[in-house]
């Protein structure tokens, strides 16, 4: 079924330390799992710390370059808005984009005294992109109803898959999320990843 | 390490170019590896540590790259299958003994993989270790997918003992941070024990006359395997036209993705041996053609050798790329880069018009304000950039290699120079030398180990005056927290030696030593101001552990992180806190600082930074300078 998918191409964005590659290993599993080819790029090292990160994916029949070419995404997961802006010339109407609208502003802006956009305002900025759907939500509220706020990327996980645009079947994201979290917050994540599914769903 | 590496033969796994870099090894009978960390080497070796566990082979994180290089090669002189492996600067520290070793040549196989970081994601230069594998006389090979990266590295193990000769395998950054399903193979036996027997008396001895008696003979080897081993390790991918493309490594991906967005069919030779080249094949490829583009990251290196080659074979075929322009040579590659190029050449459109998508998004990101990495919070070096900034003044800052290299921003601006692994400690003795500047070197615990010590020996001997700081965070901490000779463990979990800096240093002749805990800022302060009255080199040993290795030991213990927080009564906005200490958890409302609970460590560092004592825990938080959390 899913095999036959020519490309589908995904990046999730955020700060560092924000569990984004945890979240890229979740859909890469998915993908092999439903026979799914792919091809998933990351950053390590100093990059890391508190820097904006991303990872690209890309799934599907066709994929071998680990990047994605600018005006070809299909999904557009931040886990933080300013974020979700970087990658604004990747954005056409084929995107689909899931946004955690907790805002955490560069501290290198406070010192330079330089503006921070408000949430409204990214929102309006991405909304003239006209994207296929834009879903915005409070993912580290919605985490920490669930027990702790480090599960804020199952949320989003869960948010993404109730847009139902992966080229999974049904389910296959969660039982992904089943393989990789870590057993002793398994059931934490899998709280985490149902609620954020649940705020998408009850729209 | 993500436990698919272990997985039975025949699976299918998604892995990451290291770890299949790693896997490659293991398969091949690896029995020792030695590295030092550097991205975007560093999983190569924290795969082979856990795996080394359990199996049984030995892996090390080394000293240095020149160590881990020497811990390989002599395990291969001793009859072993050995690997060293390391970021593409680490090539120049080892490039010593690796520059002779292709006259010395090998008896078990030997495989050295270089990761090159195009773009310098993570590194102070975008070197192109290409060059080196020419000047070295080491043959080259170069994957343009992690499951190739697997198999080139488990036949450079046989090629390797085939020739005598190591083999150089060459990744990048997209190869090594790249995941893809690959296939696994079987686990060839390990030799165990080898046995040091020179195949001639004097096989490792160079000097002189014997040198140069290896180095025709390595000259013979190279032109043995130009002629046997690189006509099948290229090949040639459909197409037709009078248009053609030589490519290698990762930019074979981006160039099959830009003629397929194209709808172009034009014929690719993918080169997989890059050193020597394959001349009388790509001469075959050009003379069927008129026109060449050559698409390779960083410089032209495979543009002016195939020129070269055209002109004996095909010298009417027209050879372009970045010599045109139309690639760059600064940067990594990218698919559009490479339909810019097809496009500019055939004159075909581009199927995408990247300058309208770039003209609609530039109101969203005019509003995307830029994020460079920061130390973390609770990170052990903010202290220390808070300290020395206050108790050493205006003074010439020589900055190393490390996170806190990143103690160069604003508000420490400790940094007029950061360069290459111990270069600090080095330059300190120049310009302390050189002027009567005030002369601060910050070095970290690992690259103290790894570069500084050789020139804090030549500054106590030479009599310098300068404050050396070690950051000692107690772990290589920017590569994700390896092992190092100060620390009592080894990559593998064994129990091993662990070397006191303080001792180390007392021992090279430093006679002002002092280690004090970078949180507690009255010490820490009254240190840096000691040592700088200090007539000679003077070492102040800031101790605490990585904040993200306490935070972690924390959370497995079931502690919770429970932030701190700002009485928004006492906070009077005068952004001190902010202004000086930086942390990424404070949030500035434009009314008073706040701290985001989402990102807060809760170390309680801060609190003294406020000058209204306006920062407190909250219920359940934490102290870490109180409790010595960390210490």
């Amino acid at each position: 079924m899913a095999s036959d998918v020519s490309e589908f191409n995904v990046i999730i964005a955020g700060v560092g330390g924000q569990g984004i590659l945890f979240s890229s290993r979740v859909i890469t599993r998915a993908a092999l799992d439903s026979g799914l080819n792919f091809v998933q790029s990351e950053v390590h090292g100093l990059a890391q710390r508190y820097g904006s990160i991303k990872t690209e994916i890309r799934m599907g029949r066709d994929v071998v370059s680990p990047l994605i070419m600018e005006g070809t995404l299909d999904l557009l997961v931040a886990l933080e808005p300013i974020e979700a802006l970087r990658y604004a010339s990747y954005i056409t109407e084929r995107t689909s984009i899931v946004m955690n609208t907790h805002l955490v502003a560069p501290i290198g802006a406070y010192l330079e005294r330089k503006r921070i956009p408000r949430v409204e305002e990214i929102l309006e900025a991405l909304q003239t992109l006209e994207p296929r759907r834009l879903e915005a939500l409070n993912a580290v509220e919605v985490a920490e109803r669930a027990g702790d706020i480090v599960v804020t990327n199952s949320v989003l996980l869960g948010a993404v898959d109730a847009l139902g645009v992966l080229p999974f079947e049904e389910g296959a994201l969660r039982r992904a999320l089943e393989k990789e979290a870590p057993r002793r917050y398994l059931e934490l994540n899998l709280r985490a990843f149902d609620m954020g599914r649940e705020e998408i769903l009850k729209r | 390490m993500s436990k698919a590496v272990l997985s039975p033969p025949g699976s299918i796994v998604p892995l990451l170019g290291n770890e299949a870099i790693a896997r490659g090894a293991i398969e091949a009978g690896l029995d020792v590896a030695a590295a030092y960390p550097g991205t975007p080497s560093t999983e190569i070796g924290e795969t082979l540590a856990e795996a080394a566990r359990e199996l049984g082979f030995h892996f090390e994180w080394a000293t240095n790259e020149k160590v881990a290089s020497e811990v390989a090669i002599g395990a291969a002189w001793s009859g072993l299958r050995a690997m060293c492996f390391m970021k593409h600067v680490g090539v120049n520290v080892a490039a010593d003994a690796l520059f002779t070793l292709t006259y010395a040549g090998t008896i078990g196989g030997l495989v050295v993989v270089s990761a090159d970081d195009p773009h310098a994601h993570s590194s102070q230069n975008e070197q192109d270790n290409r060059h080196y594998a020419v000047a070295m006389g080491l043959p080259m090979l170069e994957p343009s997918t992690p499951q190739e990266a697997k198999d080139l590295v488990y036949r450079a193990f046989d090629l390797s003992e085939r020739y005598a000769l190591p083999f150089l395998v060459r990744s990048t950054t997209r190869i090594s941070h790249t995941r893809a399903p690959v296939r696994l193979g079987e686990i060839r036996e390990r030799r165990g024990k080898g046995r040091f027997k020179p195949p001639e008396p004097d096989r490792y001895v160079q000097v002189g006359a014997i040198a140069r008696k290896h180095h025709r003979e390595l000259l013979e080897k190279l032109t043995r395997i130009e002629r046997e081993l690189a006509p099948e390790l290229a090949e040639v991918r459909g197409g037709s036209g009078d248009l053609g493309v030589i490519t290698s490594g990762v930019a074979y991906a981006y160039v099959l993705e830009a003629a397929r967005a194209m709808g172009l069919d034009v014929p690719i030779l993918k080169l997989t041996m890059t050193n020597p080249l394959p001349a009388e094949r790509i001469g075959e490829f050009l003379r069927g053609l008129q026109r060449v583009l050559i698409v390779e990251e960083l410089d032209p290196y495979l543009e002016e050798r195939v020129k070269a080659i055209a002109k004996d074979t095909a010298p009417d075929v027209e050879i372009l790329g970045k010599a045109q322009g139309l690639l760059p040579r600064v940067g990594e590659l990218n698919i559009r880069l490479v339909v810019g190029a097809l496009s500019r050449v055939t004159g075909r459109p581009s199927p995408i018009d990247f300058s309208a998508l770039e003209e609609r998004a530039k109101p969203a990101l005019e509003l995307a304000v830029s994020r460079p990495p920061v130390m973390c919070p609770a990170c052990p070096h903010r202290a220390s950039g808070y300290v020395i900034r206050r108790a050493a003044g205006t003074a010439v800052y020589l900055n190393d290699i490390g996170c806190y290299a990143l103690l160069f921003q604003r508000p420490f601006n400790l940094g007029d120079v950061t360069h290459a692994m111990g270069s600090g400690v080095g330059f300190a003795n120049g310009i302390s030398l050189a002027t009567d500047q005030k002369t601060v070197a910050l070095i970290g615990d690992s690259t103290f180990f790894h570069a500084g010590i050789p020139a804090l020996i030549n500054a106590v001997h030479h009599k310098r005056k300068f404050l050396l700081v070690v950051l000692d965070n107690r772990i290589t901490a920017m590569t994700g927290h390896q092992p190092h000779p100060g620390v009592p463990v080894s990559a593998t979990g064994e129990e091993v030696p662990a070397l006191d800096i303080e001792k180390v240093v007392r021992g090279l002749g430093v006679e002002h030593v002092q280690v004090v805990d970078p949180f507690d800022f009255k010490a820490a302060e009254n240190a840096v101001r000691e040592a700088m009255k200090h007539d000679g080199v003077s070492v102040v040993i800031m101790r605490r552990e990585c904040a993200l290795l306490t935070v972690r030991r924390l959370r497995r213990e079931g502690v919770k992180i429970v932030p701190y927080r700002v009485d928004p009564e006492k906070c009077t906005y005068c952004r001190v806190c902010i202004n000086t200490y930086a942390c990424p958890a404070f949030v500035d409302t434009g009314k008073v600082v706040e701290i985001d609970p989402t990102v807060c460590f809760g170390c309680g560092s801060c609190v003294d930074v406020c000058p209204y004592g306006a920062i407190e825990p909250m219920e359940g938080s934490l102290d870490w300078r109180g409790e010595k959390i960390g210490v």
